[in-house]
């Protein structure tokens, strides 16, 4: 029981700051990924607009690689788990 | 310098190594969903089958918000909160089979069968393939979370985590662009 709260409970203030800026950034991303996807079911259901629809593709692309996925941890010189 | 800093040390270069071992991988798999990707342009050019508008929404918003919790768990662990990261995997899990789910009893059920021509192929060889990458995600996570549960991960180690996280967010990735080819882009042909 001890162990557990110890594991669930944050050990510092500063790393408990850190936990919820890191949450906060993932929920940024997701409610960036809802508009967008909203954005491209109306233009989606508007017209044909095949060019536009694949340029908010890779908008929605690139914030799941860059905040998700980390990518820039591939070339990053630390090599920890950022 | 110290065994432990020297261990780190190790453990930094492994990790290195096996996240670009991860991305050629990635690179090798958009091949294969770049090839059913084109071949849908060249099969359907500018139409489309009538699909189930609502369902598609759906679903990709399902595997977005699969994509939040997936990365919910992975800063969970990161930062030594492990009953969100137990927590946040079991969502994700659940929210991949929701999706499946709404492919294969939903989708699948509709009225375009896999034998009708060059609607049914793409249609089922893209959702199939797709399918067939969330299946082992879902598998992936649930290894991941047994192994979290017996506490196999710390904040400085779990690059399972990791890489079970990368894994699904490229999923997702797949399907940001699956979802307006074949439910947003063309007219639709009744």
């Amino acid at each position: 029981m001890e162990l557990e709260k110890k594991r669930t409970t944050p050990s510092t203030p500063a790393l408990a700051q850190k936990r919820a800026a890191a949450y906060r950034l993932g929920t940024i991303v997701l409610i960036a990924l809802a508009v967008l996807t909203a954005i491209e079911f109306a233009v989606g259901r508007s017209g044909t607009a095949i060019v536009a629809l694949l340029i908010i593709g890779l908008f929605k692309a690139g914030l799941i690689l860059q905040y998700y996925m980390h990518i820039s941890l591939l070339w990053s010189d630390e090599g920890g788990h950022g | 310098m110290s065994t432990i800093a020297s261990t780190m040390a190790d453990y930094r270069h492994q990790l290195r190594n096996n996240r670009l071992g991860l991305w050629l991988f990635f690179i090798s798999e958009a091949f294969l969903f770049g090839g059913l990707f084109v071949s849908r342009f060249y099969l359907w050019g500018n139409t489309r089958p009538e699909l189930d508008q609502t369902l598609g929404l759906t679903i990709t918003s399902i595997l977005l918000l699969s994509s939040f919790f997936m990365n919910r768990a992975e800063m969970a662990i990161a930062h030594d909160d492990r009953r969100t990261f137990l927590n946040s995997l079991l969502i994700t899990a659940a929210l991949g089979i929701l999706f499946l789910i709404g492919v294969v009893g939903f989708e699948w059920r509709g009225h375009i069968r896999p034998w009708d021509g060059a609607f049914g192929a793409v249609l089922f060889g893209m959702t199939g393939m797709h399918a067939l990458h969330v299946l082992s995600g879902v598998i992936f996570i649930l290894i991941v979370w047994n192994n979290g549960r017996k506490g196999h991960y710390s904040s400085e180690r779990h690059w399972g985590v990791e890489a079970c996280a990368i894994y699904w967010h490229y999923v997702d990735v797949i399907w940001v662009f699956f979802y307006p080819a074949l439910y947003l882009m063309g007219t639709v042909v009744r």
